[in-house]
C-alpha cells in the first residue's frame, strides 16, 4: 500500500484541479474575438469596439475580448469566414452587414454561407432609413416631390447595399417618385459632400448614421428629412411622413415592408458560427442584452452618439426565417428592382 | 480674422499641458517601435490604441494618436532608405533614390535629408494650412465630380516626368498601372473584373503587397548577388548625416515646393499620401537640370517625397476633420477616434470658438509639428547607429528583410493571398528593373486609376457631357495639356542643346551593330506585355458598358504603344545604340555568377513563401531563417541560432501574443488537425 500512497496522492492532486476547472465557467481564461467586416473606424467597427469593452464583464468567467478587422468584398470575406472557417466553439463572433443575408436570397455571387444557419446573438440597433434632401433643391415635402418636373438626383454607393442604393430603388418603384439614382460615390460622407456642393439633391441613409455624418448639415436646416422608411416614426422625427403610408397599392406596401422594414431589423447582427453549442449561444445572448443596458457602456455610447434599439437573438432568427419564406415571384421582383 | 489667429496661438499652448505632452511622447515612442516595421505602422497600431483613448480628453487623445501617426511616416522613410522595403505605402517614392544612396555608402546623407525635409514639410504644411483654412471649405465645395476627374488626369500627366529618358516605356507602365487598377468589383455595376473567382481580389490589388514586392524584392536580389553589405563602399563625411542636412538647405526652394504639393493636393478628398509622394518625386525630377541622376542616388529624389509626406499629413487631417472624408485607412481610424470622442467632423472644426472647435484643429496641426520635431531629434541621435546596419554583411540581413517583406505584405489586410501578390509583383519589378522599364509610373497609374474612373462616371451620370464646358474644367484641361507636353518638349530641347558638341548620354553596348532583327530579353518582355494586354482586352469583351469603358479606353491605346515599343526593340538599324541598358545589372561580376546567385535568391524567396504557406508564420519564419543562415550562407551555428530565436521571438512574441495578428496556421497544420483532432465544422 505504501508504494501506492505517493502516486495516489499525486493523481488525486492532479485530478482536483481538473475537476474544479471542468466545473468552472467555460469562458474563464479564454479570449473572444469579434471579427468586424469593415476596416477600422467605420460604423460597424465603432459599435463592435464599444461593445467589446464591456461585454466581457457580463459573461461568467470574464473572458478577454478583442476586435479584429477583416474587411473586403463588401463584408463578404468576414461573413464567409465566420460561416466556414471559424471554429464553432463560441469564441469567435462576427459583426458585418445584415444586408448580405437578403443578397443571399437574391443569389448574389460570392455568398458562401446560409443565413438561416448562423447562430444570432442579437443586434444593438436597427437600420432606420430616411430620405434627406438639401433645402436648396426646393423640395421640402412629398407633394412638391411628386410634382417635380425633373428627376431628383439621389446619391448611391454601390448595387446591393441596403442604404442608400436598395432603399432608393425600392422607394422609387413603390412610391413612383421622380428619382435618378447616381451611384458609385465612395461612402455616405462623399455623398454628403456632393450634396453640399450642389451635385446631388440628397440621398437615403440610416438615421443613426446621418445623425453623425450629416449633423451640421441637418442642424442648420440646410438639409431636410422629407421621408422616413420605418414602421413607426423615429422619436427625433415626429412629423416626417412614413413611406409606408404613401404606398398606394398592396404591392407597393409589400415592397416596402419586406424590402425595407424587415431588412432594417437585420442590418447590424452579432453572430456565431453554425453549430456553436446552445449553452454558449445563450450565455452570449444574455450577456449581450445586459451589456446594452450597462451604465458605463451607455455613457460611452452617449458620448459617441451611438443609436441603440436592441434586438434579441431569437427575434433576429424569426425575422430571418420570415424573409427566407418569400415566394419566388417576389424574389424575382426584387432582383429586377435591385440589380438591373 | 483675429479669432483665427487667436485659435492658432491657443492651439499651440493647448498641447503644453503635462498629460497632453506626455501622451504625445508615449504615442511617439509606440509609433517609433512599430513604424519601423513595414505594413504594421499606422493603421494596425492605431486601431489597437482606440480603446485607450475613450477615457482621455480630446486634446490628449489626439496628442497620443497623432504622435503615433506622424512618427510612422518618418520611420517608414528609414526602412525605405536602409533596406529598400517600403515602411509605409506613403514612403515608397523614397526608395527610388534613397536606397541607391545607401548602397553607395551615403545612407547617413539620405537619412539626414529625408528627416530634415520631413520636418520642413511638416512646419510649412502647418503654416500653409493655417492660412488656407478660411477658404478651404468654399474651395473644396466648388469641386464636383468633373473637377475631381480632371485633377486625377492632371496627376496622371506626371507619368511623363517619372519616365525619365524612356517616355514610351513609362507611358506603357502607367497604362499597365491603370489597367491593374480596374481589377476588382466595379463599383458602378457590380461586375467582376479580372478577379478569377477570388474574393480577396474583389477590392482590387492591395497597394502594400504591390509596392513591397515591386521595390523590395529587386533590391534583395541585388543584395544577394552582390554578396556584400548594403553599402557597397564606405564614404567619409560626404555620406554623413550633416551632408544631408546641408542638402536640405541647399535645395530649400524645392523642399518648399514639394511641401506645397503635399499640403494642397491632400486637401482634395480622394488624394492622399500614396499619390502626393509620386507627384512630389516627379516634380523633383522635372525641375532638375540633370535628370539621369535620378534613380541612382540623387538627393533631390529623397528631399521631394520626404517633404511632401509630412505636409500631406496636415492636408489629409483637414480633409478628414473638415469634411469627414478620410483619404486613407489611417485617417479613417482617426475619424473613428473622433466619433468615439463625441466630436463631429465638419465645418464646426474650422470655426473659431465659441461656436466651433478651431483651436482643437490647430492643436492637431501643432501636434503634427512637434511630433515631427521630437521624432527628428531622436532620429538624429540614433542615426549613426542606424547607418551601421548598412555595413553588416548582406547574408545576415537578407533573412530579416525577407521577414519584413512577407510580414508587411500580410499585415495590411491579414490575408495570406497577398503574399502571393508580393511574389508576382516581385518578379515583375525585378524584370522591369533589369530591362530599364521605369516602375513609378505603374504605381501612379494604380493609385490614380480608381479615382479617375470613379469620377468620370459620376460626372457623366450627373451632367451628361455638359461638364466638359465648365470653366474650371477648361482651365484644368489646359493645365493637363501643358503638364503632359511640357516635360517632353523640355527634354527634347535640353537634349538638342547637349547634342551640339557632346556624345549622346546613353550607353553604347554594341558599337555599330549590324542591322536586322534582335531577339533578347527585352523583346521577350515586350511580347509578354502585348499578350497580357490582348488577353485582358479579350476577357473584357463581356463587360457591360460601364464596367468596360475604362479598360477599353486604356487598353487599346496602350496596346498600340506596346506594339510600337516592341517594333522599336525588335528592329535594329545599323550602328544604332541601345538606350542605356546595364550589363549584368551594373555588377562587376561575370554573368554566370550573377545568374547563379540570382537564381539562388529567388529560390530562397519562393522557399520562404512555401514555408509560410505550409507551416504558418510562427514556424515557417524561424525555420527559413535558420536554414538560410546556416546552410545558405554558411554562418556559424551559434550566430544562426541566436538570430533564429530572435526572429521567432519577434513573430511569436510581438505579433502573435501581443498584437493578436491572425496568422493563418499553415496548410500542414490544418491538414493534421483535421486528421487527428477531428478538425472544424467543414
Amino acid at each position: 500500500m505504501k508504494r501506492f500512497f505517493l502516486p495516489m496522492v499525486a493523481i488525486v492532486f492532479t485530478l482536483i484541479p481538473c475537476i474544479t476547472l471542468g466545473a468552472g465557467p467555460f469562458y474563464e481564461g479564454k479570449m473572444i474575438r469579434i471579427i468586424v467586416g469593415t476596416s477600422p473606424g467605420g460604423g460597424y467597427d465603432i459599435y463592435a469596439r464599444t461593445i467589446a469593452r464591456h461585454l466581457g464583464n457580463h459573461i461568467p468567467g470574464h473572458p478577454n475580448i478583442i476586435v479584429e478587422n477583416m474587411p473586403g468584398a463588401g463584408m463578404l470575406i468576414s461573413a464567409n469566414y465566420l460561416y466556414k472557417i471559424a471554429k464553432p466553439d463560441g469564441l469567435t463572433i462576427g459583426h458585418f452587414g445584415g444586408g448580405l443575408f437578403f443578397n443571399q436570397l437574391m443569389g448574389q455571387p460570392g455568398v458562401e454561407f446560409d443565413a438561416r444557419k448562423f447562430e444570432y446573438i442579437g443586434a444593438a440597433t436597427k437600420g432606420d432609413p430616411v430620405c434627406v434632401l438639401a433645402k436648396s433643391v426646393g423640395i421640402t415635402s412629398i407633394d412638391k416631390w411628386v410634382n417635380s418636373k425633373t428627376p431628383v438626383k439621389l446619391g448611391g454607393v454601390g448595387p446591393g447595399l441596403f442604404t442608400p442604393d436598395n432603399c432608393v430603388r425600392i422607394l422609387k418603384v413603390a412610391l413612383g417618385l421622380p428619382i435618378q439614382l447616381v451611384s458609385g460615390y465612395k461612402g455616405i460622407t462623399e455623398v454628403r459632400l456632393a450634396t453640399e456642393s450642389g451635385e446631388l439633391a440628397g440621398t437615403v441613409g440610416a438615421w443613426s448614421g446621418l445623425k453623425m455624418s450629416w449633423r451640421k448639415f441637418l442642424e442648420t436646416g440646410d438639409a431636410v428629412v422629407v421621408l422616413q422608411a420605418v414602421p413607426k416614426p423615429i422619436p427625433d422625427l415626429p412629423n416626417v411622413p412614413l413611406a409606408i403610408n404613401l404606398a398606394k397599392t398592396e404591392e407597393a406596401r409589400e415592397l416596402i415592408e419586406v424590402g425595407i422594414h424587415s431588412n432594417s431589423e437585420i442590418m447590424w447582427p452579432f453572430t456565431l458560427s453554425p453549430g456553436t453549442p446552445k449553452e454558449r449561444v445563450e450565455i452570449l445572448q444574455k450577456a449581450f442584452q445586459e451589456t446594452l443596458k450597462d451604465k458605463e457602456f451607455l455613457a460611452e455610447a452617449e458620448k459617441a452618439k451611438l443609436s441603440l434599439d436592441p434586438i434579441t437573438g431569437q427575434e433576429f432568427e424569426k425575422t430571418i426565417a420570415r424573409i427566407f419564406k418569400l415566394d419566388s415571384a417576389t424574389i424575382a421582383k426584387f432582383k429586377e428592382i435591385l440589380f438591373k | 480674422m483675429l479669432e483665427m489667429v487667436n485659435a492658432f496661438v491657443s492651439g499651440f499652448f493647448q498641447i503644453f499641458s503635462w498629460t497632453t505632452f506626455s501622451l504625445m511622447l508615449l504615442g511617439i515612442a509606440i509609433g517609433f517601435a512599430v513604424g519601423i516595421l513595414p505594413g504594421l505602422g499606422g493603421p494596425t497600431t492605431l486601431a489597437i490604441m482606440l480603446p485607450f483613448i475613450v477615457k482621455m480628453k480630446s486634446v490628449e487623445a489626439f496628442a497620443f494618436l497623432l504622435g503615433m501617426a506622424t512618427v510612422t511616416n518618418t520611420t517608414g522613410d528609414i526602412t525605405s532608405i536602409l533596406f529598400g522595403v517600403p515602411g509605409e505605402p506613403t514612403t515608397t517614392a523614397t526608395i527610388i533614390d534613397g536606397h541607391p544612396m545607401a548602397k553607395k555608402g551615403e545612407a547617413g546623407r539620405a537619412l539626414g535629408a529625408a528627416l530634415l525635409s520631413s520636418l520642413m514639410g511638416a512646419i510649412f504644411g502647418a503654416f500653409a494650412l493655417a492660412m488656407v483654412i478660411p477658404i478651404v471649405r468654399p474651395l473644396v465645395l466648388t469641386f464636383g465630380s468633373p473637377e475631381f476627374f480632371m485633377l486625377a488626369v492632371l496627376g496622371l500627366t506626371f507619368v511623363a516626368s517619372l519616365s525619365g529618358e524612356v517616355l514610351l516605356k513609362g507611358l506603357i507602365a502607367g497604362g499597365l498601372g491603370l489597367f491593374l487598377a480596374t481589377v476588382g468589383l466595379d463599383p458602378m455595376s457590380g461586375t467582376q473584373r479580372y478577379t478569377f473567382g477570388q474574393l480577396f481580389l474583389w477590392d482590387g490589388i492591395g497597394l502594400v503587397p504591390i509596392t513591397v514586392g515591386f521595390f523590395a524584392i529587386p533590391e534583395i536580389v541585388d543584395l544577394a548577388v552582390q554578396r556584400s553589405s548594403i553599402a557597397g563602399e564606405r564614404v567619409g563625411k560626404l555620406g554623413g548625416v550633416m551632408e544631408g542636412v546641408k542638402d536640405t538647405f541647399r535645395h530649400w526652394w524645392l523642399v518648399i515646393r514639394c511641401s506645397a504639393i503635399g499640403t494642397f493636393t491632400a486637401i482634395i478628398p480622394g488624394m492622399g499620401g500614396a499619390t502626393t509622394q509620386w507627384l512630389a518625386y516627379a516634380h523633383a525630377v522635372q525641375s532638375s537640370p540633370d535628370k539621369e541622376r535620378f534613380g541612382k542616388g540623387a538627393v533631390e529624389g529623397v528631399l521631394g517625397p520626404g517633404a511632401s509626406n509630412n505636409s500631406t499629413m496636415g492636408g489629409s487631417l483637414i480633409t478628414t476633420i473638415a469634411f469627414g472624408v478620410p483619404a486613407s485607412v489611417l485617417m479613417a481610424i482617426l475619424l473613428g477616434a473622433f466619433l468615439i470622442q463625441g466630436l463631429v467632423p465638419g465645418p464646426d472644426m474650422l470655426i473659431p470658438e465659441p461656436k466651433g472647435h478651431l483651436t482643437l484643429t490647430f492643436s492637431f496641426v501643432w501636434i503634427n509639428v512637434f511630433s515631427n520635431i521630437i521624432t527628428v531629434g531622436i532620429c538624429f541621435l540614433i542615426l549613426n547607429h542606424l547607418v551601421k546596419v548598412t555595413y553588416i554583411r548582406g547574408s545576415l540581413v537578407i533573412p530579416f528583410i525577407l521577414l519584413l517583406i512577407y510580414l508587411g505584405a500580410f499585415a495590411e489586410k491579414n490575408t495570406f493571398a497577398d503574399l502571393f501578390l508580393v511574389l508576382l509583383f516581385g518578379v515583375l519589378g525585378w524584370v522591369m528593373q533589369r530591362l530599364n522599364w521605369p516602375r513609378p509610373p505603374l504605381i501612379l497609374g494604380l493609385v490614380l486609376g480608381p479615382l479617375a474612373e470613379n469620377r468620370l462616371f459620376l460626372s457623366t451620370d450627373n451632367y451628361g457631357l455638359s461638364w466638359l464646358l465648365r470653366p474650371g474644367i477648361l482651365l484644368l484641361i489646359l493645365l493637363t495639356l501643358v503638364g503632359a507636353f511640357y516635360p517632353i518638349l523640355r527634354t527634347r530641347w535640353e537634349k538638342r542643346k547637349k547634342e551640339i558638341g557632346q556624345a549622346p548620354p546613353s550607353e553604347v553596348i554594341h558599337k555599330g551593330e549590324k542591322g536586322g532583327l534582335r531577339f533578347n530579353w527585352e523583346t521577350i518582355f515586350n511580347l509578354f506585355l502585348i499578350i497580357i494586354f490582348i488577353c485582358a482586352l479579350w476577357q473584357s469583351r463581356r463587360f457591360n458598358f460601364r464596367a468596360g469603358l475604362f479598360p477599353w479606353t486604356i487598353g487599346f491605346p496602350v496596346l498600340g504603344l506596346t506594339i510600337i515599343q516592341f517594333i522599336k526593340t525588335l528592329i535594329v538599324e545599323e550602328g544604332e545604340k541601345r538606350d542605356g541598358l546595364l550589363p549584368n545589372a551594373g555588377h562587376k561580376l561575370p554573368t554566370h555568377i550573377v545568374n547563379r546567385r540570382t537564381a539562388g535568391i529567388f529560390g530562397w524567396v519562393v522557399g520562404y513563401f512555401v514555408a509560410i504557406w505550409l507551416l504558418g508564420f510562427s514556424f515557417g519564419v524561424p525555420l527559413c531563417t535558420f536554414i538560410q543562415l546556416k546552410f545558405g550562407y554558411r554562418e556559424k551555428l551559434t550566430l544562426s541560432l541566436i538570430l533564429t530565436v530572435f526572429a521567432w521571438a519577434f513573430i511569436y512574441g510581438l505579433f502573435d501574443r501581443v498584437l493578436h495578428t491572425p496568422f493563418p496556421p499553415g496548410l500542414l497544420f490544418n491538414f493534421f488537425s483535421k486528421i487527428f483532432i477531428g478538425g472544424s465544422n467543414i
